[in-house]
């Protein structure tokens, strides 16, 4: 009821605003929902892309922070929406992770992939595979080897159940047949505080949080999760290269409801085409060690379905509590 | 009979409230003692407040009367209620200072009996000034509503 | 030690140069503002600003940031003592005896200490975190889930041994708390309880929304039907300042409340919020007249204030130190300083000694402002206490609904308020005392995970609580406290006082016409 009641009222409004759209797009302010608190990786891809969209669309474009529930409440937000172009999202690969962790709980799913419709890919990076300094593993194979010797017996931390660090290990384990016992904390901040302290002896976190600590000789750095090697880690393989056919990124995109008529959605991705080239959004991206990694809606779409599959067989395939 | 003494009340409420929590935990998984399951600690609680609130429904025999509890403020109090259920309900759909002008205006001029002029002059003035305060210049978003405002 | 005083001096240089003197006043002067309204305090006011610091450059970005967040940490106080609206979770302790101070006429000095109180409290802090910062960072670190579990449960033996005797009414409450903390995500399997089909319910319940609601809105419902004219009394200007035996019996509380604060804030988690209840149960044992607390104790204002801010401070020492967030507000400096191109870890100190030493100087220029800022306030908020009741509480209720509606942008935090009001006030009346709701409210999603976690380290053996020494250690002490405890409830009646040592029986707002 209390759900229902506002969707309909907005389903008002959007029909009130469809008129005016198909004149011009934009002709009022463009908000960009993020579902993740100022200073999250959405959060940070918006802001710098939040002036570069609105010097390519020449009307305002203000970021919104929608956040909770790791994502769903303002994903689900955006879902319900007026379909105008007037609400667009930027987020990360919750929006494929979310749905599917509902359906193994056995719940309906807040939302749907279907609900939305992809619009371009801004960034993706690897996540880096990273032990405690005071183990032996010295290279992914020492690890696997350790881990097959002791089955469930490695711990390993994550920011949560269903975050990037646990998916990029639960792919990892899947691929490299190997088990490992999962610790999971409220964020990446604690993951890496129980991974420095000894706490935990694995993880898989962003080259943001990684550098500094493995400049300062905190943690060893073992593989990236990605297609090819980065340039600030030279020397670390990925995992790839190391015969574990797998690649987890942290990426970030924006989406838009299905519903948003096909001429908004064409300005919109001419104007994400844009502001990816803009040399203060490239140049705030490359401060965050976040580069552009842009794919234009087609590429987007099949890129997004695929890795969405590999992250929901990857979900299934994780054992659930027992009732 | 004699009436029931506050502590009886209060205590089978949340005797109530607790077998409640306990029904809608059976769902959950409770999982093993190696490894308890999510619905481990609500069922654990749950058993807690049902035993606190037996305790407190025995030890209170003696005490307040629940029926010598005074309300005399209860215009005044459903008058706010209704206000705080009026703002949470009209927030996101008549905007902040439309539903902020509304709730000054009714508490003012109809519960506290000020009359109309004071009301509306007050709750124009507090609903935009704060507005642009916080909003405009401290940058906390506020929600809009229709027609801009 | 001399490179430190002549890094620091290099950093006030930074600090008092013209432009970044501003930042730190307008940070200040805005976190002030912004910390007033009920339920937003130094986390809500960062996230809320940080956009606004995107486009600056990294020192100024930080300076303001700082300001924001010491300016919330001052307002917060304010709605606190003058409408027992909790200006922020932190500020819980600080509603009922500063509140009770304002009744009197005491307002202005409850606020004057207050500001005072935060101010030694975030001078010494930050000497503290100048000074010790490294070795804290490397003690917190082997603070694990283990030693996380066995804090908490000692916190609670401890608040409970402190009191003057348990009493079932007080457990119920607590449990009713640490009941309602359970609602949301479960960290461990990702599986959503109680949510009832409402998204926003996955974070679970707002702390933020029920403390206004349980202590201020009920305070409005309450106080709304008496007659308006009698109860406040607005001080006239003289009696704005503490007295000379206000002054003397804050100042141990004051420095109680530093140490301690700085303590609990290292350790990782909500540290600010359980530091101000342990500063007020500690300092309400140590009392000669333990019956005033709860009826305007100047040491219930000093001590939680103090322990609140200093408690803050200690939790930039992992992030300064090592780059690692022991807390939300960390957390969001951290990624302010990403935004800005600075990688935040543990060669932080090396690398940007301009930076670091600059953000520390205007962390001290910034409590020096906001005592500045803050005493001609005291003057000017005292003045609200004038306006009719009638006009003071519509307005009161929108200052909240702004508040808590803020903090996430989310109509259910402001139902929750409603809703936390309603129980408040019924329960008020019925001289039921609400405090241990948010203890337990805090302490549970914190106690329950630790729980788990430790048992997903050591695969379902509990011997992981006696092996690791740390936690040995402080479950032994818990274990002694709950023996002396239970020794003293056998030889003597349970008296009246309350569990939490948290609210007597007979709290302020019950005194009915």
């Amino acid at each position: 009821m209390l759900r229902t009641l506002p969707a309909g009222f907005l389903i008002l409004l959007s029909l009130a605003g469809g008129v005016a759209a198909q004149e011009a797009y934009p002709t009022r302010p463009i908000n960009l929902v993020s579902p993740y608190p100022p200073g999250g990786a959405a959060d940070l891809t918006a802001r710098p892309l939040a002036p570069a969209l609105e010097r390519a669309l020449k009307q305002p474009v203000v970021v919104v922070n929608r956040v909770g529930a790791g994502g769903a409440v303002g994903t689900q937000f955006v879902s319900t929406a007026p379909a105008d172009g007037y609400t667009l999202m930027i987020t990360v690969f919750s929006i494929s992770t979310i749905p599917e962790a509902d359906k193994v709980a056995g719940r309906k799913p807040r939302f749907t992939r279907d609900q939305f419709v992809p619009i371009a890919r801004i960034n993706a990076d690897p996540t880096m595979l990273i032990v405690h300094p005071s183990t032996p593993w010295k290279s992914v194979k020492a690890l696997v080897n350790e881990a097959k010797k002791r089955p469930n017996d490695i711990v390993f931390v994550s920011a949560g159940p269903y975050t990037v660090a646990h998916m990029a290990i639960e792919v990892f384990m899947q691929t490299a047949k190997i088990k490992m016992r999962h610790l999971p904390t409220t964020g990446g901040g604690p993951a890496m505080t129980a991974l420095i302290g000894g706490h935990a002896f694995v993880s898989a976190l962003s080259t943001g949080a990684v550098s500094p600590q493995w400049k300062a000789g905190k943690l060893r750095v073992l593989a990236n999760s990605g297609a090819k090697r980065l340039a600030a880690f030279p020397d670390t393989p990925t995992l790839k290269e190391l015969g574990y056919d797998m690649e987890v990124y942290l990426w970030t995109g924006m989406f838009a409801r299905k519903e948003v008529p096909p001429a908004i959605l064409k300005t919109v991705r001419a104007a994400v085409g844009k502001a990816v080239r803009d040399s203060e959004f490239v140049k705030a991206s490359a401060k965050m060690q976040m580069p552009p990694d842009y794919l234009d809606a087609p590429e987007f779409q099949t890129w997004w379905d695929k890795d969405s599959e590999m992250l929901a067989n990857a979900i299934r395939r994780i054992p659930q509590p027992s009732k | 009979m004699r009436s029931l003494t506050v502590d009886q009340v209060v205590g089978s409420v949340f005797a109530a409230f607790s077998l409640l929590v306990l029904w809608e935990t059976r769902g959950i998984p409770f999982g093993f003692l190696a490894e308890p399951g999510p619905g481990a600690m609500p069922t654990l609680l749950a058993t807690a407040l049902l035993a606190c609130s037996i305790a407190v429904v025995v030890g209170g025999r003696s005490g307040k009367r629940a029926a010598d509890v005074k309300w005399t403020e209860w215009r005044h109090a459903v008058g706010i209620l209704g206000a705080c259920a009026f703002i949470a309900f009209a927030l996101e759909r008549l905007g902040y200072r439309l539903t902020i002008l509304v709730m000054l205006l009714v508490l003012v001029s109809i519960v506290e009996k000020k009359g109309w002029i004071a009301g509306i002059v007050f709750a124009a003035c507090f609903s935009f000034a704060t507005h642009y305060l916080f909003n405009t210049l401290l940058r906390v978003p506020l929600p809009q509503g229709p027609f801009g405002l | 030690m001399v490179e430190t005083l002549h890094s620091l001096a290099n950093g006030f240089a930074v600090a008092l140069s013209p432009e970044v003197l501003m930042y730190a006043f307008v940070g200040c002067l805005v976190g002030t503002l912004v910390g007033v309204l009920p339920g937003v305090g130094p986390l809500g006011g960062i996230s809320l600003l940080l956009p606004v610091t995107y486009g600056l450059d990294a020192t100024s970005a930080l300076v303001l940031l700082a300001g924001i967040y010491y300016g919330a940490m001052y307002g917060g106080s304010t709605t606190s003592i003058l409408m027992r609206i909790p200006g922020e979770a932190a500020s819980v302790m600080t509603c009922i005896d500063g509140y009770a101070m304002t009744q009197k006429g005491r307002g202005g000095a409850a606020l004057a200490i207050a500001a005072v109180g935060s101010f030694v409290a975030g001078t010494l802090s930050i000497l503290g975190l100048m000074l010790l910062a490294p070795p804290l960072a490397e003690f917190a670190l082997r603070f694990g889930p283990p030693e996380n579990f066995a804090l908490m449960v000692l916190g609670l033996l401890v608040l409970a041994y402190m009191s003057s005797g348990p009493i079932t009414r007080s457990l119920s409450m607590a449990a009713l708390g640490l009941l309602l903390g359970m609602v949301g995500m479960d960290t461990m399997t990702g599986l959503f309880r109680f949510d009832y089909g409402v998204s926003e319910l996955g974070d679970g319940i707002g702390i933020v929304p029920v403390a206004v609601g349980l202590f201020g809105i009920s305070e409005i419902l309450l106080s709304a039907g008496r007659d308006s004219k009698a109860e406040i009394r607005a001080p006239r200007l003289r009696e704005l300042l503490p007295t000379r035996q206000e002054w003397r019996a804050s100042a141990a509380p004051i420095g109680r409340g530093t140490v301690l604060g700085f303590l609990i804030g290292i350790i990782p988690g909500p540290g600010h919020v359980i530091s101000s209840f342990v500063s007020y149960s500690v300092e309400r044992r140590l009392s000669r007249h333990p019956e005033r607390f709860g009826h305007g104790a100047i040491e219930g204002v000093a001590g939680p204030e103090s322990a609140n801010n200093s408690a803050t401070s200690g939790a930039f020492v992992p992030m300064l130190a090592l780059g690692l967030p022991s807390g939300a507000v960390p957390a969001i400096m951290l990624a302010a300083m990403m935004i800005h191109g600075i990688a935040p870890g543990p060669l932080l100190m090396q690398q940007q000694p301009e930076l670091f030493w600059a953000v520390i100087a205007s962390m001290y220029v910034g409590n020096v402002v906001l005592l500045i800022l803050n005493l001609p306030f005291v003057g000017i908020f005292v003045n609200i206490l004038r306006i009719p009741y009638s006009y003071l509480y519509p307005a009161l209720l929108a200052f909240a609904t702004i508040g808590v509606y803020s903090v996430n942008s989310s109509v259910v935090d402001v139902w929750m308020m409603a809703v936390a009001g309603l129980a408040g006030y019924v329960l008020r009346k019925l001289d039921y005392e609400i405090a241990p709701i948010i203890l337990g409210l805090v302490l549970a999603p914190m106690i329950e995970l630790s729980f788990r976690q430790s048992l997903a380290m050591s695969a379902g053996s509990y011997s992981i609580f006696f092996t690791h020494p740390i936690s040995a250690f402080m479950l032994l002490i818990g274990l002694t406290l709950l023996l002396l405890g239970m020794r003293s409830m056998f030889t003597r009646a349970a008296g009246p006082g309350a569990l939490m040592g948290i609210e007597p029986a007979a709290g302020p707002g019950q005194k009915q016409p």
